[in-house]
C-alpha cells in the first residue's frame, strides 16, 4: 500500500468569475522511505499539490489517501488530527514561533502526542542534537542564522515521528551551500530512519540529490 | 503549550500591551475608587440617618403609618413598658426607647410659629457635642451610639430638668430664640382640650437634615406626656448593635408579636428613610453607568490590541494550524491572550486601586452637605473586598469577551492562504 496516493486530482481557483485550473488530473503514489522531489517552474502547481497531500487544502475533484485513509470527506478537525499525527512540515520561511525558545518550538510539535512533558523534552533534545543544534536550545529562533532556523524546523518536523515530511521549497530562502546542507540533513535522516521526504524545488543541484523526481508542468505531471 | 504561547505573545509587544494593560488598570482603579467612595457615602448617610432619625426599627400600633398623621393619638401604645422589656431581651438590641410626636405652636411672646415636638428619653437620645458631631465616623468609633442631634449651642436634654427643651437650628432662628429664652408650647392633648406649658430653651441643635431642623423641637418624654395628658407613647425606636441584623430582628419581633397577639406594625430603617433609599438608588445608577463606560473603553482597547495581533500573525496562525492545531486551539490561543491581558490589568488595578483608595482615605474628601442637610462632612473612601473581587473577575471576563471576535476570526483563516500571506 502506498503511503500517499492521489488519484485524478483537479484543482481550480476562482478569481472574479474566471476559473483558473491549477492542477489538471494528477496521479501519484508515494511509498514508504522515498526521498522525492517535485520540481517544476514557478506557478506550475507544486505548492498546491503539496498542500493537498499535506491535508491543508482539498482538491476540486479526485481522491487523496494518506496511509490508506480517504481524506477528502474529512472535517477540518479530522484533517488537523491527520496532520498532527502523521505529517511533518518544513516551510520556505522556516515559520518558527519567535516567542518560543528553540527547544519549545520543537516541543510544540508534540502538543498532540500522549507523552509526558519529560518524555517530550527528551525527544525534543534528541531531535535538536540530530540537527546539531543542542547548544542553541534556549535561544530564540531570531538569534539563529537562516540555515540554523531551517534545521530547527526540520527537528520540529521529525520529532513527532511522522509518516512523511512535506517541505515546500525548504532551501529557497537559503544560499546554495546552506541549502545543500539542509538537503544533506534530510537525506541522512531518510537513510538512517527511512523517513519519507517529499519536497519541492527549482534548484537543479538539489533535484540531482533526489531518488525520484516528479516534474510538474502547467498542472500536469511530465513523464 | 498554547497557554505558554499566549502568555509569551502578550509580552511580545511590550509597549502595546503596556498601553492596553494601563487602560485596564486605570479603569479598575476608577471602579474601585468610585465604588469605595460611594460605599462610604452610603454608610455615612445610612448610619447618620439611623442615628439621627429613625433608629434601626420602629414599632407602632397597627394602622399608624396609614392614618397616624391625621389622628396620631388614636394609635398610641399603652403597654410600652411590657414591650420594651420584651424587646430588650433580644441580644442584637442595643437599646429601645419610646417616642411621642405631636405638633403645636411655639411662642416667645413676640413671635409664634408652629412646630413638631418629639418627646424622647434623654438617657438614650443624647445630643452630641459639636466636635464629635462634625465627624460621625469618629463618633461611632468612640462608641457614641446615642448621638441623635448635635448641639450648636447650649446643653442637651436632661431628665431632671423637665422644662428644658432643645430647638432645631432653623426653628430657633425663626422665632429668634436664644439659650435660656423662655418659650411657651401650646398643643392639643390626646382628649382634645388645649394645654400649654412654659419651658426654657436649653440648647439649639442641628442634624443632617435641614428640613428636620426647621420644624422640630425635643423635650423629655415625661414632659411631652404631661403636656399631652397621656401615659402612652407613640413609637418605640429600637437601636441595634449592627445594622446588618435589622432584617433578622424584624422577623423575630414579628414572630414574638404574633405569638402574643399584639397588633403592631414594624418598620425598618430602610422603609423609613425614603431619602436614603432614593439617594442610594441614584448613586448606584451613576456607578452602573460609570462601569459600563469603563467596560466599553476596556473592551475596545483589548479588542484593538487583539485584532492587531491577529493581523500581524496571520502566517504564524497558518503554521499553528498546519502543525495540527484544531480551530478550537486557535480560538483558545487568542482567548488566553485576552484573558491574560485582563488578568494582569485587573490584578495590577486591584493593587493600585487599594493604594489609591488608602491614600485618599487618609486625607479624606471634604464633602458638601447632602441635599436637605446643613452639615458638610469628610468622606473616607473604603476598600471594599467585594468590589475588589468583582473588579478582578470583571476584567478577566472582559478580557475574554473582547478577545472573542478576533480569536474567532483567527480560527476561520484558511490555512493555505494564511501560509501564503506576507
Ligand atoms: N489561493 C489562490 N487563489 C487563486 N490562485 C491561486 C491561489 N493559490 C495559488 N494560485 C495560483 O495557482 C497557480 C499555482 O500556484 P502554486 O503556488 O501551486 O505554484 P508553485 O508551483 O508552487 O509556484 P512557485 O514555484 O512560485 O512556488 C499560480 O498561478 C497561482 O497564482
Ligand atoms: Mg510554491
Amino acid at each position: 500500500m502506498a503511503l500517499v496516493e492521489v488519484k485524478d486530482i483537479f484543482k481550480n481557483y476562482f478569481l472574479n468569475k474566471t476559473s483558473l485550473e491549477v492542477l489538471k488530473g494528477i496521479n501519484l503514489k508515494i511509498n514508504q522511505g522515498e526521498f522525492l522531489v517535485i520540481s517544476g517552474p514557478s506557478g506550475s502547481g507544486k505548492t498546491t499539490l503539496l498542500n493537498i497531500m499535506g491535508c491543508m487544502d482539498k482538491p476540486s475533484s479526485g481522491e487523496v489517501f494518506i496511509d490508506g485513509q480517504k481524506t477528502i470527506n474529512m472535517t477540518s478537525d479530522e484533517l488537523a488530527d491527520v496532520r498532527a499525527q502523521k505529517i511533518g512540515f518544513v516551510f520556505q520561511n522556516f515559520n518558527l514561533f519567535p516567542v518560543l525558545s528553540v527547544i519549545e518550538n520543537v516541543e510544540y510539535s508534540l502538543l498532540f502526542k500522549p507523552w509526558s512533558s519529560i518524555e517530550k523534552r527528551k525527544k525534543a533534545q534528541e531531535a535538536l542534537s540530530m540537527v546539531g543544534l543542542s547548544e542553541f536550545a534556549r535561544h530564540k529562533p531570531l538569534e539563529l542564522s537562516g540555515g540554523q532556523q531551517q534545521r530547527v524546523a526540520i527537528a520540529r518536523a521529525i520529532v513527532r515521528e511522522p509518516l512523511f515530511v512535506l517541505a515546500d521549497e525548504p532551501t529557497a530562502n537559503l544560499d546554495h551551500k546552506t541549502g545543500e546542507g539542509i538537503i544533506a540533513l534530510m537525506k541522512k535522516r531518510n537513510q538512517q530512519h527511512k523517513t519519507t521526504f517529499i519536497f519541492s524545488t527549482h534548484d537543479q543541484k538539489i533535484i540531482d540529490q533526489a531518488d525520484r523526481v516528479v516534474k510538474i508542468w502547467d498542472g500536469e505531471i511530465q513523464l | 503549550m498554547i497557554l505558554k504561547l499566549a502568555i509569551r505573545n502578550i509580552f511580545r509587544h511590550r509597549a502595546r500591551s503596556l498601553i492596553t494593560i494601563s487602560t485596564i488598570v486605570f479603569g479598575c482603579v476608577a471602579i474601585i475608587f468610585i465604588g469605595g467612595f460611594f460605599e462610604d457615602v452610603f454608610l455615612q448617610l445610612r448610619e447618620g440617618f439611623i442615628e439621627a432619625h429613625t433608629g434601626h426599627i420602629q414599632v407602632y400600633k397597627e394602622g399608624f403609618t396609614q392614618k397616624g398623621r391625621v389622628e396620631p393619638f388614636n394609635y398610641l401604645i399603652d403597654n410600652s413598658q411590657e414591650m420594651i422589656s420584651l424587646i430588650r431581651q433580644l441580644p442584637e438590641v442595643d437599646y429601645v426607647t419610646p417616642r411621642i410626636q405631636f405638633s403645636g405652636l411655639l411662642s416667645t411672646g413676640d413671635n409664634t410659629v408652629s412646630f413638631v415636638g418629639q418627646g424622647v428619653d434623654p438617657q438614650y437620645e443624647k445630643s452630641l457635642s459639636k466636635d464629635v458631631g462634625e465627624d460621625l465616623r469618629k463618633a461611632y468609633k468612640e462608641g457614641v451610639k446615642e448621638g441623635v442631634t448635635t448641639l450648636k449651642i447650649g446643653q442637651g436634654l436632661d431628665s431632671h430638668d423637665e422644662y428644658g427643651v432643645i430647638l432645631g437650628e432653623g426653628l430657633a432662628a425663626s422665632i429668634d430664640a436664644k439659650v435660656n429664652s423662655s418659650v411657651t408650647l401650646l398643643t392639643n392633648t390626646v382628649d382634645g382640650s388645649t394645654n400649654a406649658i412654659d419651658t426654657k430653651v436649653k440648647g439649639v441643635f442641628y442634624t443632617s437634615s435641614k428640613s428636620f431642623d426647621d420644624i422640630f423641637l425635643r423635650m423629655p418624654l415625661k414632659t411631652a406626656q404631661k403636656l399631652l395628658n397621656t401615659e402612652s407613647v407613640q413609637s418605640l425606636v429600637i437601636k441595634l448593635h449592627h445594622t446588618d441584623d435589622t432584617q433578622e430582628v424584624r422577623n423575630t419581633l414579628k414572630f414574638l408579636f404574633k405569638k402574643r397577639h399584639f397588633n403592631f406594625e414594624i418598620k425598618t430603617w430602610d422603609e423609613l428613610a425614603e431619602f436614603y433609599t432614593q439617594t442610594v438608588g441614584l448613586f448606584k445608577k451613576f456607578y452602573l453607568i460609570m462601569r459600563i463606560i469603563v467596560c466599553v473603553v476596556i473592551v475596545l482597547s483589548i479588542f484593538n490590541t487583539m485584532n492587531m495581533s491577529v493581523m500581524e500573525r496571520i502566517s504564524e496562525i497558518g503554521t499553528i494550524m498546519a502543525l495540527g492545531t484544531r480551530s478550537k486551539g486557535v480560538v483558545l490561543l487568542f482567548l488566553y491572550e485576552g484573558i491574560g491581558l485582563g488578568a494582569i490589568g485587573g490584578a495590577m488595578g486591584v493593587v493600585l486601586g487599594c493604594v489609591v483608595v488608602q491614600t485618599i482615605s487618609c486625607v479624606g474628601i471634604i464633602m458638601p452637605p447632602p441635599p436637605g442637610a446643613n452639615v458638610g462632612w469628610l468622606s473616607h473612601p473604603m476598600i471594599v473586598p467585594r468590589i475588589l473581587l468583582s473588579t478582578f473577575v470583571f476584567s478577566i471576563f472582559i478580557g475574554g469577551i473582547s478577545a472573542f471576535y478576533p480569536a474567532y476570526r483567527a480560527s476561520r483563516l484558511v490555512i493555505t492562504d494564511a501560509l501564503r500571506y506576507r
